[in-house]
């Protein structure tokens, strides 16, 4: 009797020692964006070289758009209290009128080789930059970035040099880049979709052919804000082709009892709920740094989930209203202290050129609207009901947590979603932006990630 | 120790009193139940005598320092409302270089305001909405302005031209709310002013009607000090039919106009001699079961509900919440970042319509949101949505209008009459069916005391007295015929 127990139990335990976990993907999405119905004929899959251009025709209805704006002065000694503060948005808008020059950030934009692709229905721009040198014998690793909102390919321009020509910059040259910045669908010089339900399942499907009519198989992703969501799901969908996931922002959505105690608790017991001493330090008090400061900062996210048409009507009519729009989120979210600020320290952390580069973007493209649809497109049906927040991602990550984050998303709540976590790392400063604002320490974040992450497959490999 | 010792010495006590005889239990207990009893007496007259009220206070909502010399300018100065043809040409230029975004195919006003029947509205406002006409319109009635605690209010008066034998006057204040003004009242006043004249004959009664502009909105000068909130607006409109010779006046509102006006019944009840209200904001209490109600789909042995009671409730109570999350994305951002929220629709005013009259869509009839036009000129004309549009525009009052959220919000997140104090002067609800949140009778009686009459309206949404003015005439009149005869 006792020998038929051990046979069975001795089974079963090689059973789970040998079996491979079952790693659950998310399916593929596949759809059709454009407009009316799909053409039998097979799409067009050329890429072709995109330059950005504008007109005088363009400058002049901007500047008299600018000169025609109706400003509310503000309450006294309100700052940022009650959003973008008008006295220091007249400023903005006169340097934007008299000293900002499109034509030469157009020159700025255009540096970097960009292309647009018809995937799906509607076209892709992205930007793809390759190593001006590599040494003899060397093999540049494909690196795909995606943005957020209301940021663009463009917050990437500072990083980008520092990734595909490291050596130049300082950083060591063992693992150079060639990298590729999409337009999410709906931003930028990227089409917007013309069919509902465009979440970000779709823009990770969406992406994951590009890499592939690129000629990748393999490769890296790198993202923050909704680019966050896209680059985990596109893990999700397609684990073996992704070699690492970088994040420079984390959420998560299956918020249940154990996180619930941990942030009742969490001050107290850090070591019991796994939370380090920083993650203490800027997660505590939860209620002003956490519940707080998500309901005071999220509005824009509540009403473009739910009527992205009605709020984006005006910013698309008025460059002051998008610019107000927002630079506010530029100011809240690189540090919130920037509230009590007169100028919302938008000048501290960027430049007005740079700033209104991004803006510009949005303006020139008409995208404002589209760009909040995909609010609704995910969130419309609540948080934490779609399938993809419900899987887990094996791939290997890393996160580099910025201290000005909206909300700390501690390393032991992170790793219920993202089991193969390979760096964490707090990172001294910066915010939301992060490849915008401090693209030296996202950059070295990066690589020492995918210095990790090459050692430990090729240890795999050695190891089989 | 201690445990010993007590249960020892409450039973000597009850031995000791046992032990008495009954002439000197009496000489105990008769002088006690005595104490006893005229205490609670005492305490119950005094309590019945002391209305809770809430403290009216003061403010200065003028720009820079307050002047201490001299009394305020109280006089009232007649106002015509006026606008010339450069601001036409202004318009009209800006409706011209309108930039559109197509919506997605099969969105109606799902997403908001649909851009294809937008353009359908700018050209019409573009080619044949007449604003000079309008002003004309809005000018039907005396306006005026007065300047209280340093800003200048405005307001229009209207008296009956003609009180039939028999019949008293009484003054009735409206207060509008967001995204509404004064001009919503356009339809329910000659209904108020001459009943008869209109086929309704309720009783004793005509109004002088006073519809003021909140602070901020409409003609009415906005605060420049910060926190202008519900409780500053009342003590202003009590200031205001103070100015105007009233002691004693009946007030009615819906959306703000029923927090400033509740506001003001808690604030000066022997001022007030009914209050009558067409939305009630949700009470504390009843937040509380709203909180209970989303615990439980969750946690349902928390809130003290069995499964039986989980599994019946929830369809129907999350659609509710769903439908209130869906349609409170403008509150949560006004409420944060008015200044942000408001600029660009300032500069737009395609984006400003649009903004505005999706609430006069989705507030009206919540299925219009199904429609390819929202649904908007089956209950109102262009002329009116638009003339209303023009009140916000020409005035640039849409930031200051939308700062009144934040400044209301973040002293009393539930929006409520002060749960303390309640509102004991008589009360009259008409409930509409497609107004946002109905709130039952059972749930209002927690904060308004003394409800007279409570009506379930056939038809009509949020902005009752725009959509349903001779509904809503009706039941303020029979509301009002009730509290005479008190």
């Amino acid at each position: 009797m006792l020998l038929e127990v051990f046979l069975v139990l001795g089974t079963l335990l090689l059973y789970f020692l040998f079996s491979k976990k079952k790693e659950e993907t998310l399916p593929f999405k596949d759809g059709w964006w454009g407009r009316g119905q799909k053409p039998v004929t097979k799409e067009d899959s050329s890429i072709r070289p995109f330059k950005v251009e504008t007109t005088e025709e363009e400058l002049s209805d901007l500047f008299r758009r600018l000169d025609q704006a109706r400003f509310t002065e503000p309450l006294e000694n309100s700052c940022f209290h009650y959003g973008m503060n008008s006295v220091h948005l007249r400023k903005v808008v006169s340097y934007w009128k008299n000293q900002f020059n499109w034509k030469k950030q157009v020159e700025v934009l255009n540096k970097y080789p960009q292309f647009k692709t018809k995937i799906q229905g509607i076209d892709i721009h992205f930007v793809h930059v390759k190593p001006p040198r590599l040494p003899e014998g060397r093999a540049a690793k494909p690196l795909l970035m995606v943005h957020g909102w209301p940021g663009s390919f463009y917050e990437f321009y500072k990083i980008i040099p520092l990734l595909t020509d490291p050596a130049s910059h300082g950083l060591g040259d063992e693992h150079i880049f060639e990298v590729i910045c999409p337009s999410i669908p709906g931003y930028g010089f990227s089409e917007a979709p013309h069919k509902k339900d465009f979440n970000s399942v779709s823009a990770a499907s969406v992406l994951y052919e590009l890499m592939l009519r690129l000629g990748f198989n393999e490769f890296y992703t790198q993202g923050g804000d909704w680019g966050w969501l896209i680059c985990t799901n596109l893990a999700q969908i397609a684990p073996n082709h992704v070699k690492g996931l970088h994040l420079n922002m984390v959420s998560v959505s299956k918020l249940g009892l154990p996180q619930l105690l941990s942030v009742l608790l969490g001050r107290y017991f850090p070591g019991l709920f796994g939370f380090q001493g920083e993650d203490v330090r800027r997660m505590f008090p939860f209620l002003k740094k956490g519940l707080y400061r998500i309901l005071s900062e999220s509005g824009y996210a509540h009403i473009q989930a739910t009527k992205p048409d009605t709020v984006g009507c005006g910013l698309n009519d008025s460059p002051v209203g998008l610019a107000a729009y927002i630079l506010e989120k530029f100011s809240s979210w690189t540090d919130m202290e920037f509230h009590n600020l007169e100028d919302g320290g938008l000048e501290r952390k960027f430049s007005l050129d740079d700033l209104l580069t991004n803006i510009m973007i949005y303006w020139v493209s008409g995208c404002i609207v589209s760009s909040m649809r995909f609010y609704k497109e995910n969130l419309q049906k609540g948080i934490g009901t779609q399938k993809h927040e419900k899987l887990t991602v094996q791939v290997p990550t890393g996160i580099a947590s910025f201290p000005n984050e909206i909300l700390h998303i501690p390393q032991a709540w992170a790793k219920k979603k993202y089991t193969n976590i390979v760096s964490f790392h707090f990172m001294p400063r910066g915010g939301h932006f992060a490849a915008f604002e401090e693209p030296e320490l996202l950059a070295k974040d990066i690589l020492q990630f995918v210095d990790k992450v090459e050692k430990e497959q090729l240890w795999k490999k050695k190891g089989e | 120790m201690w445990r010993e010792i007590l249960p020892n010495a409450w039973e000597n006590i009850l031995s000791q009193i046992r032990s008495f005889e009954y002439s000197q239990k009496n000489a105990v207990l008769v002088p006690a139940a005595a104490l006893g009893v005229g205490g609670m007496l005492v305490y119950w007259l005094r309590s019945g005598r002391r209305m809770e009220t809430i403290d009216m206070g003061d403010g200065w909502w003028g720009s820079g320092e307050r002047y201490f010399k001299g009394k305020e300018d109280a006089s009232i100065r007649p106002f015509k409302i006026e606008t010339s043809d450069k601001e036409i040409e202004d318009l009209h230029r800006r409706l011209d270089q309108f930039r559109f975004t197509p919506h997605v195919e099969g969105a109606a006003f799902q997403y908001g305001f649909n851009s294809s029947y937008l353009r359908k509205v700018v050209d019409y406002w573009r080619n044949q909405f007449d604003w000079h006409k309008q002003v004309e319109v809005l000018n039907k009635y005396p306006h005026f302005h007065t300047t209280i605690e340093g800003i200048d209010i405005h307001f229009i008066h209207v008296k009956p031209s003609y009180v039939p034998h028999g019949r008293a006057v009484r003054p009735l204040l409206l207060v509008h709310g967001w995204p509404g003004s004064f001009y919503e009242f356009y339809k329910i006043i000659p209904l108020l002013t001459e009943p008869a004249k209109h086929g309704l004959n309720e009783g004793d009664v005509v109004f002088e009607v006073i519809c003021p502009s909140i602070p901020g909105y409409g003609f009415s000068e906005a605060p420049h000090q910060k926190e202008f909130d519900s409780i500053a607006t009342a003590r202003i409109f009590h200031k205001l039919m103070n100015r105007l010779g009233f002691k004693e006046y009946y007030i009615q509102g819906g959306d703000w106009g029923s927090r400033i006006t509740t506001n003001m019944a808690q604030m000066l009840p022997q001022s007030v001699k009914g209050l009558h209200l067409n939305l009630v904001f949700i009470g504390r209490q009843s937040l509380r079961r709203l909180i209970c109600i989303m615990l439980g789909a969750y946690v349902p042995w928390l809130v003290g509900f069995t499964r039986e009671d989980a599994r019946r409730f929830y369809p129907f109570m999350q659609k509710n919440i769903y439908d209130v999350l869906q349609e409170s994305g403008y509150l949560h951002i006004q409420a944060t970042k008015p200044d942000t929220a408001g600029c660009g629709l300032n500069d737009s005013p395609v984006g400003l319509a649009a903004y505005i009259l999706e609430k006069f869509s989705t507030w009206t009839d919540k299925s219009f949101r199904h429609r390819d036009d929202g649904g908007l000129e089956s209950k109102y004309s262009l002329d009116e949505l638009l003339t209303n549009v023009m009140i916000y525009w020409v005035t640039s009052s849409i930031v200051s209008s939308m700062r009144y959220y934040k400044e209301n919000f973040s002293k009393d997140p539930d929006l409520t009459a002060h749960d303390r104090v309640g509102v004991h002067v008589p009360t009259g609800i008409a409930a509409f069916p497609q107004e946002i949140v109905h709130v039952p009778r059972v749930w209002a009686k927690d904060v308004y005391k003394n409800i007279i009459s409570y009506t379930y309206m056939p038809r009509g949404g949020h902005f009752a007295a725009f959509e349903e003015p001779k509904l809503l005439a009706q039941d303020i009149m029979q509301f009002v015929q009730k509290v005479e005869q008190l």
